[in-house]
């Protein structure tokens, strides 16, 4: 609701504050008006009473008149004996002798006499009540005009007629009676109209006053309780009492209202009043402004923490000033502290961020920062690698310790070399220096200058050592080009394998390792696509002089890079994973493809290579066997020795269960690797393949058949059949027939081709059963 | 006619011939018995000769009271008015055609006063307002005043004529009500004549 404390704490004790004295000022005013409104209710009570009184006095003082005249001797005669004048004539000296308004005498048989200007029916309905005995006295309304009136018989001395005596109820007289009251009442006098309501003798009453009193008879339930009740007027609440006045002729012809108006009541009361509220308004006012005040003072604090952790939240330090010592200068205090220990913090992290822990140099992240500093002028930036030599062995020499002291003093080096240098701890064994250079050249250049005045003998603590350094450079292509680094420090590899000392990143001789990734997942395509095909290399047997098996060899004729060398991919499955479900397809490919020779009328033996990282994949190995079992196909095998020493345990029993299952294994590329005679006797094998290195080099001397014709005597001595591979002229050939080789497999018998080809090539073979091995003039050449 | 006139004639007659007693009881509507009512009965024919009461004509004054409240007095009676009190009093009367005065006289003092005409005179004494009589003054001999029982006996009167019973309280012209009535010749009539009376009446 608010946002600001100090509103709230305003708003809150000015509110709470005028609020208890507005609910006390209610209290009081109500008091005093309840007060005030008793008081007039009882003082309306006492005036009615008095009221009375003065009636019933007043009338007595008229009936003593009427009474004295009634008796008057002469007066009797005067109207027993009907003189009119007489009577008149008495009728008004007394009624001016008493100042009464009217007097009059009417006879027993209704005539009336000294009642000038009334007509004479006007009286009958007195005349009724009169002869109906009992004195009747009260109300008399004479021409429209209430008036007091008071009877007496004239007895003369029998009953003639009767004296009637009345004054008028007007508002004089009603204020003269009002005036009797302790309190200023208001007496009014209301008659009867012929429409049944009440008119106010009073000739000032307006008409809202009327209405006014008009409403507030309706209210009255006509009971003579003298029970005071509350009056609306328009000149605001009235208390007032009606007090029905006894008519002389029966009925109710009038009525006493007195009232008090409760303005005025409460008038006296108005300076108090007025001195409450003034003094509750000024009090509230002094209250805000002093809440006000304390709240400023007690929130300027508070609104100060919170600008200060509003910056601290956006990154900005700031501090608070503490003023005082209560808790929000300890919260300012606090936060400063924390303030402070964050921002250290931030700094100490941001430093980690960017330097090497060991060294304190900037790190990498640090260095690809100043990469993106850079921008791109006329003086192209480049990136230069310092490499050390040999730093395994160095730090294994003189521990990680110095090593790392070793990089520092490399580096504070470069510092006194190249005051102002961008320099950063890249690897552990990498300094990585930014700079600008017009080309490769200006850039290559500088990095040597650099790297030969960093080379040279270096003291680290107590050690000393002989440091040599590679340089690898690199030109950033575009701002922030953090491969650009990467580049420097395969430069420096590449610099490395051609026994350079310096080198600038040479991109073709690199390659892209991103694009061969991604060949792996066209290679699985392929695989669905039928990209990939099995090429098959005959076997020739040299003891029967007959094609006895085929190599199958995975070709990949990718659709748009053309033919990928199988070394490249299968290299690459092997690395990635890929390798099982190339080799599955293969096995599943041969199998099919052996079927579709046997349809031709060829029982070949399937060889199918084997990768190393498969040797001992046990799940491979069920699904192989199952595979084969199920199909009954007659496969080979074909194991690189070096492969099968990886996990020599576990590749052996591998190799026994496919040997249990009918394959037969053959030893791949024999002699190439660090070939092992003693895994040669633990491998269940059928048949050794000579690598064909030996195999071409067969013809150079006799030291290299002397070598063959061993390796075969002890291939046979351990009972395996033996192959030559790369069999690709005549007198190799020749000569391994006589050295008992029992198969031959190379150009010189026929290049890999698919399955169709090869069923066309089996049909009419170059060598035949029996023959010597000699090959046709035409297929000597392929090589 | 002719036949009126002979029954006229023949009452005139008997009523000279015989008479009758007329018993008359006045009552008020509710049947009660009203006190000092006169009871006149006026012959159609009128009356002759001198008219005589068995009663003094005398309204003493004794204990500040008049006694008696009603006296029946003949047209040309002198009514003597007798003061036993020791207090003196002021006898008057307003009322038309019966007017006197007759002023303070002490004790054992007699004034009189001679009625001529018929009519009544409503006595009052100017000193003491409750004291109140009234002298009726009557033409015709048949004439009585009720008893405690409200009932009067008219004897040896008869013919045609008007009954009147006269009472201060009846409400009526002149106080009084009247009624044709024929007496038989003989034997005893009786009539009763209820009467409306005013509630209050001037104070006794």
């Amino acid at each position: 609701m608010f946002t600001r404390l100090r509103t709230k704490l305003t708003v809150l004790y000015a509110g709470l504050f005028g609020g208890a004295l507005l609910a006390l000022s209610a209290i009081v005013y109500s008091a005093i008006s309840e007060n005030a409104a008793r008081v007039v209710r009882s003082e309306l009570q006492a005036n009615g009473a008095v009221f009375d009184r003065v009636w019933a006095l007043r009338e007595s003082q008229l009936q003593d008149s009427a009474d004295l005249l009634a008796r008057d001797f002469g007066f009797r005669d005067a109207a027993a004996s009907g003189d009119e004048t007489t009577i008149q004539s008495a009728l008004d000296n007394l009624r001016s002798r008493l100042q009464i308004s009217r007097a009059f005498l009417i006879g027993l048989d209704g005539e009336v006499i000294g009642l000038g200007g009334v007509p004479e029916g006007a009286m009958a309905a007195l005349w009724g009540a009169l002869d109906a005995g009992g004195r009747p006295s009260g109300v008399l309304s004479i021409a429209g005009k209430p008036h007091q009136g008071v009877s007496a018989p004239i007895l003369a001395p029998d009953l003639i007629g009767w004296v009637v005596f009345a004054t008028e109820l007007d508002h004089a007289h009603m204020r003269s009676f009002a005036a009797l009251a302790a309190i200023p009442l208001d007496a009014d006098v209301l008659v009867r109209t012929r429409s049944g309501g009440w008119r106010s003798t009073n000739p000032g009453a307006g008409e809202p006053d009327a209405r006014a009193v008009a409403s507030f008879l309706d209210g009255w339930n006509g009971q003579a309780d003298n029970t005071p009740r509350r009056m609306r007027t328009p000149d605001g609440d009235a208390i007032a009492l009606v007090k029905p006045l006894r008519s002389m002729q029966g009925g109710d012809e009038a009525l006493l209202l007195l009232r008090y108006s409760l303005t005025l009541a409460l008038r006296p009361y108005a300076p108090l009043l007025a001195s409450i509220a003034a003094l509750g308004l000024l009090s509230v006012g002094v209250l805000a402004f002093a809440t006000w005040i304390l709240a400023r003072s007690l929130t300027r604090p508070i609104a100060a923490l919170d600008e200060a952790v509003r910056a601290l939240q956006s990154g900005r330090r700031t501090e608070v000033a503490v003023q005082t010592g209560d808790e929000i200068g300890r919260l300012a205090h606090s936060f400063n502290v924390m303030s402070g220990t964050i921002a250290e913090r931030e700094r100490r992290i941001t430093h980690m961020a960017l330097h090497d822990p060991e060294t304190g140099l900037p790190n990498r992240r640090a260095f690809e920062d100043a990469i993106a500093g850079t921008d791109q002028g006329a003086r192209a930036t480049h990136v230069a690698v310092l490499s050390v030599d040999r730093y395994v062995q160095i730090r294994g020499a003189i521990g990680y310790g110095l090593v790392t002291g070793l990089m520092r003093e490399l580096a504070a080096k470069a510092i006194d070399l190249k005051p102002g240098l961008m320099l950063a701890r890249v690897g552990p064994d990498m300094i990585a220096v930014l700079f600008e250079a017009r080309s490769d050249f200006e850039a290559l250049r500088f990095a040597g200058a650099l790297r030969a005045g960093l080379e040279g003998r270096l003291r680290v603590e107590d050690a000393t050592v002989d440091v040599g350094l590679t340089a690898g450079i690199a030109a950033v292509r575009a701002p922030g080009d953090g491969a650009a680094l990467e580049r420097a420090a395969i430069a420096v590899e590449q610099a490395r394998a051609g026994r350079r000392s310096d080198g600038a990143f040479d991109a073709g001789a690199y390659g892209d390792p991103a694009r061969n990734l991604s060949l792996m997942s066209e290679m699985i395509d392929g695989l669905h696509r039928g990209d990939l095909v099995l090429n098959h290399q005959p076997k020739f047997d040299l003891r029967r002089g007959a094609v006895s098996g085929v190599e199958a060899l995975t070709r990949w004729a990718h659709p748009t890079r053309g033919r990928i060398a199988p070394d490249l991919f299968v290299t690459m499955a092997e690395e990635t994973g890929h390798i099982r479900a190339l080799t599955e397809w293969t096995l599943i490919q041969a199998i099919g493809e052996q079927r579709r020779l046997r349809r031709a009328g060829h029982d070949l033996l399937m060889s199918v290579n084997l990768s190393g990282r498969l040797i001992d994949d046990h799940a491979f190995a069920d699904m192989a066997i199952n595979l084969i079992e199920d199909t009954g196909a007659r496969l080979c095998l074909e194991i690189t020795e070096t492969a099968a020493m990886a996990d020599p345990d576990a590749a052996i029993e591998s190799i026994a269960r496919y040997a249990a299952a009918g394959v037969e294994i053959a030893i791949d590329d024999y002699g190439a690797g660090l070939s092992s005679l003693s895994y040669l006797k633990r491998i269940p094998a059928h048949e050794l393949k000579i690598d064909k290195s030996f195999i071409q080099t067969l013809a150079k001397g006799q030291r290299e058949a002397l070598l063959v014709k061993s390796t075969i005597d002890l291939a046979h001595g351990l009972g395996l059949k033996v192959t030559a591979e790369g069999v690709e002229d005549d007198p190799a050939l020749t000569m391994l027939a006589a050295m008992g080789c029992d198969v031959a497999q190379g150009y010189l018998i026929a290049r890999p081709m698919a399955v169709d080809p090869l069923i066309a090539w089996l049909a009419n073979p170059p060598v035949q059963a029996g023959d010597r091995p000699a090959l046709p003039a035409g297929s000597s050449a392929a090589g | 006619m002719r036949l009126l006139l002979l029954l006229l004639a023949s009452l005139a007659l008997s009523a000279h011939a015989e008479a009758a007693t007329l018993s008359v009881r006045v009552t008020d509507p509710a049947g009660a018995p009203v006190r000092d009512a006169v009871v006149t009965f006026h012959p159609a024919g009128g009356v002759k000769g001198p008219i005589t009461f068995d009663w003094p004509y005398q309204v003493a004054q004794r204990d500040v009271r008049f006694e008696p409240y009603v006296l029946i007095a003949p047209v040309g009676a002198e009514v003597r008015f007798p003061n036993f009190d020791r207090v003196r009093h002021h006898v008057y009367s307003f009322s038309p055609g019966q007017r006197f005065e007759l002023e303070l006289y002490g004790r054992d003092e007699t004034r009189s006063r001679r009625f001529e005409a018929a009519g009544v005179a409503a006595v009052g004494c100017n000193i003491h307002d409750r004291m109140q009589a009234y002298i009726v003054i009557v033409d015709t001999p048949f004439a009585a005043k009720t008893g405690a029982n409200g009932e009067v006996t008219l004897p040896e009167a008869a013919g045609a004529g008007v009954l009147k019973v006269w009472h201060p309280a009846i409400r009526a012209r002149g106080s009084a009500v009247t009624r044709p009535l024929t007496l038989s010749r003989a034997g005893a009539q009786r009539e009763v004549m209820a009467v409306e009376l005013r509630a209050s009446s001037s104070a006794h």
